[in-house]
């Protein structure tokens, strides 16, 4: 009797606790609004981590304000995904069927999202003929004859260097260690880039151009290729100018771009995109970009496709946004917005543009010679495959293990990997 | 009389140092909130803060997302504490008062949650709370929080009503007392300090959990301050400055329940102390 008493005394007290948590949680306004049509109005949610970018970011949002403003049956709000966690976020949303309508993956996210079947094909919904789209990029697009995404940003890299420090910019690979050496003393260094395991994507997209830039390659399209010779040359290159001490150790990107924007860096190497971020961050700054200095002309590119959520429940509203974006004036604003990239048409660059930022030159000459940061063969595999290399190579950088014997490594549990 | 006033002073020194310890990263934020961007990565760093970029802080307020991140992020730990508290109290008690068949197996159990890093069951608990409509909703978070941070609060209030000598609950049932009663008349009283002491562990947890916060959760607007913060971490940039100011707003919702708790915990230990 007292035990049935105190069950049903518990019951009670629990259900009260449970009920005013409920309570509370109300009061903060739980959402019950994602997706789906509200008022004849269907609300769409873009998740891009260029959201987050200060100088883009905003002006990004206003170009959405403009599609909500050309039309009333949909509206696309931007969804807020940190950077440092987008792609395993957004993917393990989509893989339960859940997640943003549309998403601007980069490139390894998005093949390995297209080859979970987590994206929604764009043939029947985009006729892509309409466009003028840029060939070389485009072609990563489609998967065995379907179409996955559109580019929403086609990004070279360069060599950013601030004017100011360097008046002729290094031309060879020489020049260009001597020049860092030389900038390095005080609080100035003369480069920077990503070298901590924290900063994975980083690191993947920092030394792809030092093994592309020294004819490299992850593979062959049919094997990897990680510890070949070529790769070795340009993975050393990038470790001795870490052992060289020309470079803000420990700083990561955030820190050292935040270094470039205020002149404590000389060099950087980075895509068309950080044009706007520079001066978002520092509107006084004198920079310039030339081609990198590596002794190969081939580096990579940030290829960023615009997708559809294969679980979306509104493909054909998110496909509306899409073909606003590619119309010519949305794409000029676009490029516009986003610095130095291209966007997923042809487009002229205006003499204003180019008068105010007459190195726009230096990335659109690049494009022939410029790759996304995948394995080539091996695409969906790429974030495994990254992770590997990346971890090796920076057990190397702290010494732990000499760079040969890494690579080795990386290309065994690669090749394990990938089967 | 001299041995006496070192002691006291090596005292004094050793409490200050490690004031000095565990203040220091709240300073450095607002001396880092509070930088110009040139003193930011000046060779000689700034220990003052410089006043005059106090607006940093009124821009970071000024949108209202960082209040609104900072309201969600006290729903979430507020609800946490109070569900995992109300749970975890009847949970400690049966497990230390009650003798039933499995009972250790459910303790190993209970401890064996606390072995899975949660980033093992973000896709699980991700299916399962789509299948119940809890995602997208602070209700749901509250609930995952909850889920994990029950079994550390329920075995710690075990210990602590263990420690209750069984006579006075007896002697309250031979005054007519009913087992409610004597579990929120006799035992609540006693082990309040536990209480105080899981509730700032339920509290910590919920107030600083990320992964399942910005997994679960869609909607900029209901956001806790722990992914916004995160939110300004840009691909090509972050405002440093920005990020110390929002993160120091962030951290002292919790400090300053922390010093609520820790009042009760000192209270608890020294009642009746000078009593006879």
């Amino acid at each position: 009797m007292g035990l049935h008493r105190i069950r049903r005394s518990m019951a009670v007290a629990t259900s009260v606790m449970c009920t005013s948590v409920a309570l509370l949680s109300g009061c903060g306004s739980d959402s019950g609004s994602d997706g789906g049509s509200d008022g004849g109005v269907t609300t769409l949610t873009f998740a891009a981590s260029t959201f987050g970018d200060p100088g883009r970011g905003p002006q990004l949002e206003k170009w959405l304000d403009e599609f909500n403003k050309s039309q009333s049956a949909v509206r696309v709000s931007a969804a807020a995904v940190p950077y440092p966690t987008f792609g395993q976020t957004v993917l393990t949303q989509m893989g339960s069927g859940q997640g943003p309508d549309l998403i601007r993956f980069d490139m390894p996210e998005f093949e390995a999202a297209s080859d979970a079947g987590l994206i929604a094909p764009l043939d029947d919904l985009i006729d892509v003929s309409k466009y003028d789209l840029l060939k070389q990029p485009d072609q990563f697009m489609v998967h065995d004859g379907r179409r996955d995404g559109i580019i929403f940003e086609a990004s070279n890299y360069a060599m950013f260097y601030n004017a100011d420090l360097i008046s002729k910019p290094p031309t060879t690979y020489e020049e260009f260690v001597e020049t860092a050496k030389s900038l390095t003393k005080g609080d100035v260094y003369g480069l920077a880039f990503r070298q901590t395991e924290a900063e994975e994507a980083g690191v993947w997209q920092d030394i792809f151009n030092y093994v592309y830039g020294f004819g490299g390659k992850w593979s062959d399209g049919k094997n990897l290729t990680i510890n070949s010779p070529e790769n070795l040359k340009g993975l050393q290159a990038y470790k001795d100018l870490y052992d060289a001490k020309v470079i803000p150790r420990g700083a990561d990107a955030a820190t050292f771009r935040r270094m470039f924007a205020e002149g404590k860096v000389g060099m950087e190497l980075n895509n068309g995109g950080y044009v706007t971020a520079t001066r978002g961050q520092n509107p006084d700054l004198n920079f310039s970009v030339a081609p990198i200095p590596f002794p190969v002309r081939s580096q990579g590119a940030i290829l960023a496709p615009i997708v559809i959520n294969e679980a979306s429940p509104a493909k054909e509203e998110a496909a509306t946004f899409i073909r606003w974006a590619l119309e010519p004036a949305n794409q000029l604003k676009l490029q516009e917005i986003l610095g130095a990239s291209s966007v997923a048409t042809v487009t002229q660059r205006s003499p204003e543009q180019l008068e105010e930022t007459p190195f726009l030159k230096v990335f659109d000459d690049l494009t022939e010679s410029s790759l996304p940061q995948i394995v080539l063969g091996f695409e969906a595999k790429t974030p495994d495959i990254r992770k590997i290399v990346v971890q090796n190579v920076i057990a190397a950088l702290q010494g732990t293990v000499d760079l040969k014997t890494a690579l080795d490594q990386a290309q065994e549990q690669a090749t394990q990997l990938v089967g | 009389m001299r041995p006496l006033r070192i002691g006291l002073t090596m005292r004094i020194l050793a409490v200050l140092v490690v004031l000095g310890v565990a203040v220091f990263p709240l300073y450095w934020m607002i001396v880092t909130a509070l930088s110009s961007n040139s003193d930011l990565f000046a060779e000689e760093a700034r220990l003052v803060p410089d006043f005059a970029q106090f607006g940093v802080f009124i821009d970071a307020l000024a949108e209202g997302k960082a209040l609104g991140w900072l309201r969600n992020s006290l729903v979430i730990a507020v609800g946490t504490t109070a569900l995992s508290i109300g749970l975890g109290i009847p949970l400690g008690y049966a497990l230390s008062r009650f003798s039933f068949w499995g009972k250790a197996f459910v303790t190993v159990v209970l401890l064996f949650t606390q072995m899975l890093p949660e980033a093992l069951m973000v896709v699980p608990l991700f299916s399962l709370f789509r299948r119940f409509d809890l995602l997208d909703s602070l209700t749901g978070l509250i609930l995952v929080n909850s889920a994990f941070v029950l079994p550390i609060v329920a075995l710690i209030l075990k210990g602590a009503i263990d420690g209750i000598p069984r006579e006075l609950e007896e002697s309250a049932r031979v005054d007519g007392a009913r087992p409610l009663t004597v579990l929120t008349r006799i035992n609540v009283p006693l082990i309040a300090p536990s209480i105080a002491a899981t509730a700032v562990i339920a509290f910590f947890h919920a107030w600083n959990e990320y992964v399942f916060a910005v997994t679960f959760i869609f909607t900029p607007a209901i956001q806790p301050a722990s992914v916004g913060i995160a939110n300004f971490i840009g691909e090509l940039g972050t405002p440093i400055q920005t990020v110390m100011a929002v993160a120091f707003m962030f951290t002292l919702p919790a400090v300053v329940f922390y010093l609520f708790a820790q009042r009760h915990v000192v209270a608890g230990m020294t009642a009746g102390a000078v009593k006879g």
